[in-house]
């Protein structure tokens, strides 16, 4: 019921404000979010929409529409067209695939809407991509590892889900890394679909398989798992793999002394590209086009590094916040704007 | 209506008559209503330009629905469908980069696509119906196999298909959007599918297998039959996606399985087999497109569009069975 209220609230207050301010700028902003099945998406949307209000002290109503649920491809081309028929100005897509929007982005922007992915890049040429990419994310817990080790080990790796975009880049930038350290041997490589309770699984096979293992490389949404196993087999100080970024993990990594460092893909990427949007939409320009990536239509944001150095600056920040919270960071207003000539 | 009133017995068992001649019927309704809500919240969604993109966006559902519906005819079920879509969808985009996208190799693609369904649908056919394996762990079974094959066939999404494609499949002739082409075809295919002899022999096997057999019908090959139909019906609709999205993903149609079982089940099909329309299962695919955009027409808020689209397919799913089930009474 409170929420209710809230909503009613926030509706009535936004119309008298738009009602009050018919001179300032009127942007209508659709989200759309493929999946919804943990909460670093959920953390995401509500950046996103926050960020949106923040633009009224600059005299810019942006009215956000979202559309979040789990839908398959089809579904998610759907949101698009349900954009289009709703009228509006931009469209920010955390897109389920990367290279199916094509055809329907391409309507997009014949009906005039401003297209920009993030979390995940896209192959059309009528998008911008404003995120992180995800192959520096990769090496950087890589780089991290293999230093930490001393460049010589054996190292284990449990990925995502084989053949999702963000994973294979991920893949890409680890084999990088681990290349240039000739003693660092990668012995093992599984799947375990960003599932905790698989990665923890896949822990503890690669641990009864291979009991010389010094490195794990794994990634977030599976970390968690993983170190619980290394935990179970009392192989906590002789192991260092890499972590994830959510409270309930650092608050664990803080107490155990875990020998951990995290890459951070923040959920703030989204509030990133709805700010960089509104630019967009006031007809600004980029200093340096967005032509990154394998796409050439990529805008990388700076990736953030978690390692015991700043582990406790990572845990004020997420003081008082519940345990799915995870650490971000985005784009402020102002930070957008210095990329803006 | 027309027949209760020339029939001169009492209008409700004229009604009964035309719920069990048309069992769809249900489905119809909330398909009316559902447009007409759609119509209300954003005009512009049932305009001309509105209904083609509906139809564009889930003509792919509406296919797999279909391919669905005949193995849930005898009583079978296939959660591999959308693994087979995914397999279907990456081999023709590699093949037609391959053979270099012009009109024939394009057509040549296509038809080795449809070899592919057709042998994927086999392949469950002999696991479920010669090998008597239950069709639900076996087909989940092979789902994971058939999504392992493509991935090998394309490690990561990627590839687009060739412009002539997709072109084609989101074009126009004649100032007439393909699709609505695609549609008439379809339907013909449907009407002259439904008066074939498998149809019924599908039915036959999902109402009663065991009378089935005992009449003389090869029970273990008509299943088979019709996971081969189901297999080319997947095929179609992995055609349609890869026209609406131009390129090809290795798990694009990971999660369009359990969509098409409800799109079967809300078109008024019974799981149990022996009974439904090929025609409820296409309505049955539409009217998960319309809930799904009507969620966001109404401005439902973020965190509650997944519970009131599965609300809302639960209460599409009661009003038909309570509205099938008191006019058949």
């Amino acid at each position: 019921m409170k929420k209710l209220t809230a909503i009613c609230l926030s509706a009535v207050a936004s119309i008298a404000i738009s009602a009050f301010s018919a001179n300032a700028e009127d942007f209508k902003i659709g989200l759309s979010n493929g999946w919804v099945g943990s909460e670093w998406r959920t953390q995401m949307i509500d950046e996103a929409k926050a960020a949106a209000e923040k633009w009224k002290e600059k005299g810019v109503n942006i009215e956000v529409v979202v559309q979040s649920a789990n839908v398959d491809v089809p579904g998610q081309i759907a949101h698009v067209r349900n954009f289009i028929s709703e009228g509006v100005n931009a469209i920010i897509i955390n897109p389920n695939s990367p290279t199916a929007f094509d055809p329907v982005f391409a309507q997009a922007k014949e009906a005039g809407i401003l297209v920009i992915s993030t979390d995940a890049e896209v192959s059309s040429p009528d998008a911008t991509y404003v995120g992180i990419d995800q192959k520096a994310w990769g090496a950087a817990g890589a780089k991290w590892l293999a230093e930490t080790l001393g460049g010589k080990g054996n190292v284990v790796a449990i990925n995502g889900v084989a053949g999702h975009p963000a994973n294979e880049m991920r893949v890409a930038g680890y084999k990088e890394v681990f290349g240039q350290y000739p003693d660092i041997k990668i012995v093992n490589e599984v799947n375990a679909n960003w599932d905790q309770a698989q990665g923890q699984q896949a822990m503890q096979n690669l641990l009864a398989t291979y009991p010389d293992i010094s490195g794990v490389w794994v990634q977030d949404g599976m970390a968690a798992g993983a170190w619980k196993s290394i935990m179970d087999a009392g192989k906590t100080g002789q192991t260092a793999a890499t972590g994830e970024i959510r409270k309930d993990f650092i608050d664990i990594w803080t107490k155990d002394k875990l020998n951990s460092g995290a890459s951070v893909n923040p959920p703030g990427v989204m509030a990133s590209a709805l700010n960089v949007a509104v630019l967009m939409l006031q007809g600004k320009e980029l200093k340096e086009p967005a032509t990154a990536g394998q796409y050439k239509n990529a805008m990388y944001l700076p990736i953030p590094f978690i390692d015991s150095k700043n582990l406790a600056e990572a845990a004020t920040q997420l003081e008082g916040k519940p345990g799915y919270y995870s650490y971000t960071s985005q784009l402020s207003i102002e930070d957008a704007e210095a990329l803006f000539k | 209506m027309a027949s209760a009133v020339a029939n001169p017995r009492p209008a409700s068992s004229g009604i009964k008559r035309l719920f069990e001649r048309f069992p769809f019927l249900p489905a119809l309704m909330i398909l009316a209503v559902l447009l007409a809500l759609n119509g209300l919240y954003q005009p512009r969604s049932v305009s001309f330009i509105g209904m083609t993109g509906l139809v564009k966006t889930y003509l792919a559902l509406i296919m797999l629905a279909i391919a669905q519906t005949y193995v849930v005819f005898a009583g079978d079920i296939d959660l591999s469908a959308g693994a087979i879509v995914s397999l279907v969808n990456v081999v023709i985009v590699v093949l037609m980069e391959q053979w270099g996208g012009s009109g024939l190799s394009v057509m040549a693609a296509l038809g080795v696509g449809l070899a592919v369904g057709l042998a994927c649908g086999i392949v469950n056919g002999i696991v479920v119906a010669a090998l008597r394996l239950q069709a639900i762990v076996a087909t989940f079974a092979t789902s994971i196999f058939f999504t392992g094959l493509a991935l090998y066939v394309l490690p990561v999404a990627g590839t687009p298909a060739p412009a002539a494609f997709w072109r084609t499949y989101g074009g126009r002739f004649f100032e007439i959007p393909f699709v609505l082409y695609a549609v008439v075809v379809l339907a013909m295919v449907i009407y002259v599918l439904a008066r074939t002899r498998l149809a019924t022999q599908l039915l036959a096997i999902g109402d009663d297998s065991q009378a089935a057999f005992q009449s003389g019908l090869p029970v273990t090959a008509i299943r088979i039959r019709g996971y081969a139909l189901c297999g080319i019906f997947a095929a179609l609709a992995a055609f349609c996606i890869t026209g609406d999205t131009a390129s090809g993903d290795p798990l694009v149609g990971g999660k369009m399985t359990l969509f098409s079982v409800a799109a079967v089940v809300l078109g008024g099909s019974a799981l149990s087999g022996g009974f439904g329309t090929v025609v409820g299962s296409l309505i049955g695919a539409l009217i998960i497109g319309l809930i799904n955009s009507l969620v966001f027409f109404v401005g439902t808020p973020s965190e509650w569009q997944n519970l009131v689209q599965g609300l809302a397919i639960l209460v599409a799913l009661m009003a038909g069975v309570l509205v099938g089930r008191r006019a058949r009474a």
